[in-house]
C-alpha cells in the first residue's frame, strides 16, 4: 500500500511542478508578452478586440502581482478554462480540444492497444518457438518493419489502397456530408475513414513490442525457474504462461503504459498525413497559426498525458510484480 | 534391479561456431533404491550436464549423442515430453546449482507447491495448504513464509524451499547439483544435514553433484568421480585409488594438525572438443607410464570399487612434487607497518543503519600474513576498503607509518595507493577481456612507478616468472587462461607496483579444490621472499591455517578471537569460531 501512495503522491509532486512551469515560462519572457503577441497577430492582419483580450486572459494582466495571477491561472486551470483560441474564434480552447480528442483517442488507444496484444502474442510465439522458422519470420519481420520510417508506410497504403485501388477514403474523420451523432450510421462512417490510418499504426506498433516480448522472453524460459517448471512435469500451457510469458511481460507492460504518454506527441504525424481531425493535427494547426492559448493548452494536456501514463506504469507494476513492491516499501 | 542406468551415455553441446563440446563420454553407472551417491570432480568436467541429462532437461544446443538412460525399468533415453510428465517430480525430481534462481520471482512460495500439487494429485486447497506447511517445517521455515514472494527470503531460506519442493511428492530419485553452493559455510552444513537425515527416513535415492569433496566423503554411500567428461573411479567413500581422486583429496587436510600439507593438480584439464587416444588425464598424472598416452585404460573392479587407470592397481599416486606444507613456526616480531586502531563503520541507507565494523584493531606487519575470518556479511570486505582508503572510518585510525590513511585525499592517496595492492575474488571478473596480460601489467608498472614504456616492457618478464608464467603467456588474452593461471595475472599485477601490503580478498574461493593450494604456495613464497606484508580475507579456516601467522575471526563486524593462528584453531573459545570449525569438512584421506 506504501509503494501506491508513494507513486501518487510522487504524481501530485510533477503534475504541479508541470502546471507551474506552464505558468512561468510565457512570463519570462522580458517585456510585456501580451504586447508583443498582439503585435505579431497585428502582423497577420486585422485584429479583434477580442483577441487582445484572450491574449491579456492567458498571459494575465501585468499590472496585478504575479501571485494573483498564479492563483487566478489555478483557478481558471480548475474551472477548466484554458482561453479562447486565435484560429478559432470565438471558441474556447477547451471547445476545440474536446472536439478533438474523441478522434485521437479512438484512432490511438483502439490501433496501440491491439498492436501491443499483437506484438505481444506474437513475441511470446516466437519466443516458445525460438530458432524455428516461425521466430526468424517475425523476428526479421518486424526488425525490417521497425526500421522503416512510419511516415513512409503511410503514404504507401494511401497511394495504393486510397487513390490507387480506391477502397478507402483518403483524408478526413468522416464523410462531409455526415454530421457527428451517436448513430448506427457515423459510426459506421467513422470506422471506414479510420481504417487507413488504424492500419498505418498497426502496421509498425507490433514491432517494437515483438522484439522486446522474445528478448525477455528468451530470457525467461532460460531461467532455472522455468526449467524446474519443467522438471516438476507442469503442463505446457503453465509453463509457458505462468512462468515464461508471465515474468517477460513485466518490461513490455511498464514500455507500453509509458508508451501511451509518448504516442500523443507521435499522433501528429498520422493525423496530418491523413487529414485526420484529431489533437496532433490541431497541435500542428495550433503551432503553424501561433495560437499561443491553443498551444500552451495543447502542451499541458500532453505533459498531463505522459505523467498519468507514468502513474499508471508504476501501479500496472506494483500489481504485477512483487518485487518492486517490496523495494520501494 | 537397480532405480537407475545409465548405459554408454554421451552428451555433446553442438554449436554453430566452433566444434561440438563432449561434456559427457560413454558414462555408465547405475544407482540402488535408496543409495546417496556423490558424483566429484572439478568445474566444467561435465557433472551439470550429466545430472540434466538424466533429468530429461537438457535444452538446445545440448543433446544425448548415444547411450541409454533407464529408470525404474523403463527406457527414458528418447520418452517425449508427454509420456515424461507423469514420471517428472512423482519420481524424479531436482534442486538446481544456483537455487538462487530456481524459484519464479513473480509467484508466491504457495502457489509454487500448488501448482505441482495441482498437476500430480487432486488435493484440495485445503489439503495442498496443510501439506505445504508440513514439508516448510520438515526444511526448519516457518509455514507462514509460504505467503511470500521468493525475495523476500534469504539464500538459505530458499535453498531449503527448493528442498522441501524436490521432496514433496517423496520421489524415488533426487538430483541434488551443488544444493549449498554459494551459501555461508554455517548454513551449507545445516542444509546438508538436513538431506541426510530427511534422506534417511524417506529412503529416496540422492545423485549430490558437488566440487565440494568434503561434504561428498561425509555425506555419500558410493563416490563417483568424473574428470573430462568421464567417469574414472567410483567407489565407497574412504580411500581413493585413481591418481586423480587422490589429487583432489589431497587438498584438503585438518586445519588443527600440527604440520599441514595439502597438494594440487598441476597443469589443466584438456579441451572438449577433441578426442584424444589413451588416458585423459595423462598430462597432468604424476605416475603416467608410457602406455597412458596411447591406450584407453578401461572403468575396471579393483578392490571394493571402479577404476579407469592402467596403474592404480599397483601404485598409489602421490602429488609430492606440487604438496604445500605448513608447519607451526615460530615468527620473528616485525616493525607493523600498518596499524588499524579502534576503526567503526556504520553504513546507514533509507533510514536504517548498519553497524559493519565495530571496534576493529590489528596491525599488518613485513613477511607476515595476517587472515580475517568469517562468512558474508560480517564486514571483512569494508575492513579492505578501509585499509585502501576506499572508505573512511567514522572513528579510529588507519596509519600506514606516520601516514594517516584514514584522512587521506588526492595526490596523497594515489601515492599511498602504490603501496597497498588489492587481489580480488573473480578472476574472470578482474581481467579486462580484450586486453592481453602484456597489456594488463604494463599500465600498473607506468602510471605506479613511472616507467618509460620501454622499461615497462622490460620489466614484463621477470614480473610474470615471479607468478610462475611462462613469457609465453604475455601475449595471451584471458579467455585463454585457466582460473589459476589468471589468479596469478591478477597476482602480477597487485604486484607490478611493488607494493608494501597485499590485501588478498578470498582469492582462492572462485577456483577450483584442484589448483587452490597452488594459488596459495604462490602468495606464501611472495610474502616472505618480498617480505610483504599481507591481509588475507577469507571465510575457509583450513586456508587461513596454510597461509596466516594470526588470525582474527569476525562476526557482525566485532572480532570474536584472535591471536596466531595454529592456537586460534586449536583451543577456540568462541561459539562462533567453534562453529566455523565444526562446518569444516573432514574427509578420510
Ligand atoms: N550451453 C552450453 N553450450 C556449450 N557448451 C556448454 C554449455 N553448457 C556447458 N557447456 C560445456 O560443457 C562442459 C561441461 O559443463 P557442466 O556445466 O556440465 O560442468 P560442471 O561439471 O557442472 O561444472 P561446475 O562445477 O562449474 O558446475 C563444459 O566444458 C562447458 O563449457
Ligand atoms: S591411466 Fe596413466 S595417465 Fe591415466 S591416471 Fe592412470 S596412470 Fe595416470
Ligand atoms: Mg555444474
Amino acid at each position: 500500500m506504501r509503494y501506491f501512495l508513494r507513486r501518487t503522491a510522487f504524481f501530485v509532486i510533477t503534475l504541479w511542478a508541470a502546471v507551474t512551469l506552464n505558468f512561468v515560462i510565457p512570463r519570462l519572457q522580458p517585456g510585456d508578452p501580451a504586447e508583443a503577441i498582439v503585435g505579431q497577430l497585428t502582423g497577420q492582419g486585422p485584429v479583434d478586440p477580442d483577441q487582445i483580450r484572450a491574449v491579456r486572459l492567458m498571459l494575465g494582466v501585468p499590472d496585478t502581482s504575479l501571485l494573483s495571477q498564479y492563483w487566478d491561472y489555478l483557478g481558471s486551470l480548475v474551472r477548466g478554462d484554458f482561453g479562447i483560441s486565435y484560429t478559432y474564434f470565438p471558441y474556447p480552447v477547451t471547445h476545440m480540444i474536446s472536439e478533438a480528442l474523441p478522434w485521437t483517442l479512438v484512432l490511438v488507444g483502439v490501433t496501440q492497444v491491439l498492436g501491443f496484444l499483437i506484438g505481444t502474442v506474437l513475441g511470446a510465439f516466437a519466443a516458445w518457438r525460438r530458432n524455428s522458422r516461425f521466430d526468424s519470420f517475425v523476428t526479421l519481420g518486424s526488425q525490417f518493419v521497425g526500421s522503416l520510417p512510419f511516415f513512409w508506410i503511410a503514404l504507401l497504403l494511401l497511394y495504393l489502397l486510397a487513390f490507387l485501388a480506391g477502397w478507402f477514403p483518403d483524408s478526413g474523420g468522416h464523410a462531409v456530408d455526415v454530421t457527428p451523432s451517436w448513430s448506427w450510421a457515423f459510426a459506421g462512417d467513422a470506422i471506414y475513414h479510420g481504417i487507413l490510418p488504424a492500419l498505418s499504426i498497426l502496421v509498425t506498433a507490433p514491432a517494437g513490442w515483438i522484439i522486446g516480448m522474445r528478448n525477455n522472453m528468451v530470457q525467461s524460459l532460460g531461467e532455472d525457474y522455468t526449467r524446474l517448471a519443467r522438471a516438476k512435469g507442469l503442463s505446457v500451457r503453465r509453463v509457458a504462461l505462468a512462468y515464461g510469458a508471465r515474468v517477460a511481460i513485466l518490461p513490455n507492460v511498464t514500455g507500453f503504459a509509458l508508451a501511451l504518454g509518448g504516442i500523443l506527441g507521435g499522433t501528429v504525424l498520422v493525423e496530418t498525413i491523413f487529414d485526420y481531425p484529431g489533437l496532433g493535427r490541431l497541435l500542428m494547426e495550433a503551432v503553424g497559426a501561433r495560437d499561443y492559448p491553443l498551444m500552451q493548452a495543447l502542451f499541458l494536456f500532453i505533459t498531463i498525458g505522459v505523467l498519468l501514463a507514468n502513474l499508471l506504469a508504476d501501479f500496472l507494476l506494483g500489481v504485477l510484480d512483487p518485487r518492486v513492491r517490496k523495494e520501494a516499501a | 534391479m537397480s532405480l537407475l542406468e545409465v548405459a554408454d551415455l554421451s552428451v555433446a553441446y553442438a554449436t554453430k561456431n566452433s566444434p561440438p563440446t563432449h561434456a559427457v563420454r560413454n558414462v555408465s553407472f547405475s544407482m540402488a533404491e535408496g543409495e546417496c551417491v556423490g558424483l566429484l570432480g572439478e568445474s566444467g568436467c561435465g557433472k551439470s550436464t550429466l545430472g540434466t541429462a538424466l533429468l530429461r532437461l537438457l535444452d538446445r544446443p545440448a543433446r544425448i549423442t548415444g547411450g541409454t538412460i533407464r529408470f525404474d525399468g523403463t527406457d527414458i533415453t528418447a520418452l517425449d515430453e508427454n509420456a515424461l510428465r507423469p514420471l517428472r517430480w512423482r519420481a524424479l525430481s531436482t534442486v538446481f546449482q544456483s537455487s538462487m534462481n530456481s524459484l519464479n520471482p513473480v509467484l508466491t512460495v504457495e502457489a509454487q507447491f500448488r501448482d505441482m500439487f495441482r498437476t500430480h494429485t487432486d488435493m484440495t486447497s485445503g489439503e495442498i495448504r496443510r501439506r505445504t506447511a508440513e514439508l516448510l517445517e520438515m526444511v526448519l521455515i516457518d509455514p507462514s513464509y509460504m505467503r511470500f514472494h521468493p525475495h523476500e527470503l534469504s539464500g538459505g531460506m530458499k535453498q531449503r524451499v527448493a528442498l522441501a519442493l524436490a521432496l514433496a511428492l517423496r520421489p524415488k530419485l533426487v538430483v541434488l547439483d551443488e544444493p549449498t553452493t554459494g551459501l555461508d559455510v554455517v548454513v551449507q552444513k545445516s542444509i546438508m544435514d538436513s538431506v541426510r537425515t530427511l534422506q534417511r527416513e524417506q529412503g529416496f535415492a540422492v545423485l549430490l553433484i558437488s566440487h565440494d569433496l568434503g561434504t561428498v566423503m561425509e555425506i555419500a554411500d558410493r563416490v563417483m568421480v568424473m574428470y573430462a567428461g568421464s567417469v574414472v573411479e567410483s567407489r565407497p567413500a574412504g580411500e581413493m585409488l585413481h591418481p586423480y581422486s587422490r589429487g583432489l583429496l589431497g587438498s584438503y587436510a585438518d586445519p588443527r594438525a600440527e604440520t599441514v600439507d595439502v597438494t594440487y593438480i598441476p597443469g589443466r584439464p584438456p579441451d572438449l572438443s577433441r578426442f584424444q587416444d589413451g588416458c585423459l588425464f595423462v598430462d597432468r598424472c604424476p605416475v603416467a607410464l608410457p602406455k597412458c598416452a596411447t591406450e584407453k585404460p578401461p572403468l575396471a573392479p579393483v578392490g571394493d570399487g571402479l577404476v579407469a587407470c592402467h596403474v592404480a592397481p599397483s601404485t598409489k599416486a602421490d602429488f609430492a612434487d606440487s604438496t604445500f606444507v605448513r608447519s607451526v613456526r615460530a615468527v620473528a616480531e616485525a616493525p607493523p607497518v600498518l596499524e588499524v586502531t579502534g576503526v567503526h563503520k556504520t553504513y546507514t541507507r533509507r533510514r536504517t543503519s548498519v553497524t559493519a565494523v565495530d571496534d576493529v584493531s590489528f596491525a599488518l606487519r613485513r613477511g607476515r600474513v595476517t587472515a580475517l575470518v568469517g562468512q558474508s556479511g560480517s564486514g571483512k570486505s569494508t575492513i579492505a576498503k578501509l585499509l585502501t582508503g576506499i572508505e573512511r572510518p567514522d572513528t579510529g585510525t588507519v596509519m600506514f607509518g606516520d601516514v594517516p590513511v584514514h584522512r587521506l585525499r588526492g595526490r596523497a592517496m594515489r601515492r599511498y595507493r602504490k603501496d597497498v595492492q588489492l587481489v580480488f575474488q573473480d578472476p574472470f571478473a578482474a581481467l579486462n577481456p580484450v586486453r592481453t596480460v602484456r597489456q594488463t601489467l604494463v599500465r600498473p608498472l607506468r602510471n605506479h612507478l613511472g616507467l618509460s614504456e620501454k622499461d615497462a616492457r622490460a620489466r614484463l618478464e621477470s614480473l610474470v616468472d615471479t607468478v610462475g608464467l611462462a613469457p609465453a603467456f604475455l601475449d595471451r588474452y584471458p579467455h585463454q587462461l585457466s582460473g589459476g593461471q589468471r589468479q596469478r595475472v591478477v597476482v602480477a599485477r597487485a604486484l607490478a607496483p611493488e607494493p608494501s601490503i597485499l590485501i588478498a580478498d578470498e582469492p582462492i574461493s572462485m577456483l577450483d579444490v584442484s589448483i587452490r593450494a597452488e594459488i596459495v604456495e604462490l602468495l606464501d613464497r611472495l610474502v616472505h621472499h618480498r617480505d610483504l606484508a599481507m591481509l588475507y580475507i577469507t571465510h575457509d579456516l583450513l586456508s587461513a591455517r596454510l597461509l596466516a601467522d594470526e588470525v582474527l575471526v569476525l562476526n557482525k563486524g566485532t572480532v570474536v578471537e584472535d591471536g596466531p593462528t595454529i592456537e586460534v584453531i586449536r583451543n577456540a573459545q568462541a561459539p562462533y569460531t567453534k562453529l566455523l570449525l565444526d562446518a569444516l569438512p573432514n574427509p578420510p584421506r
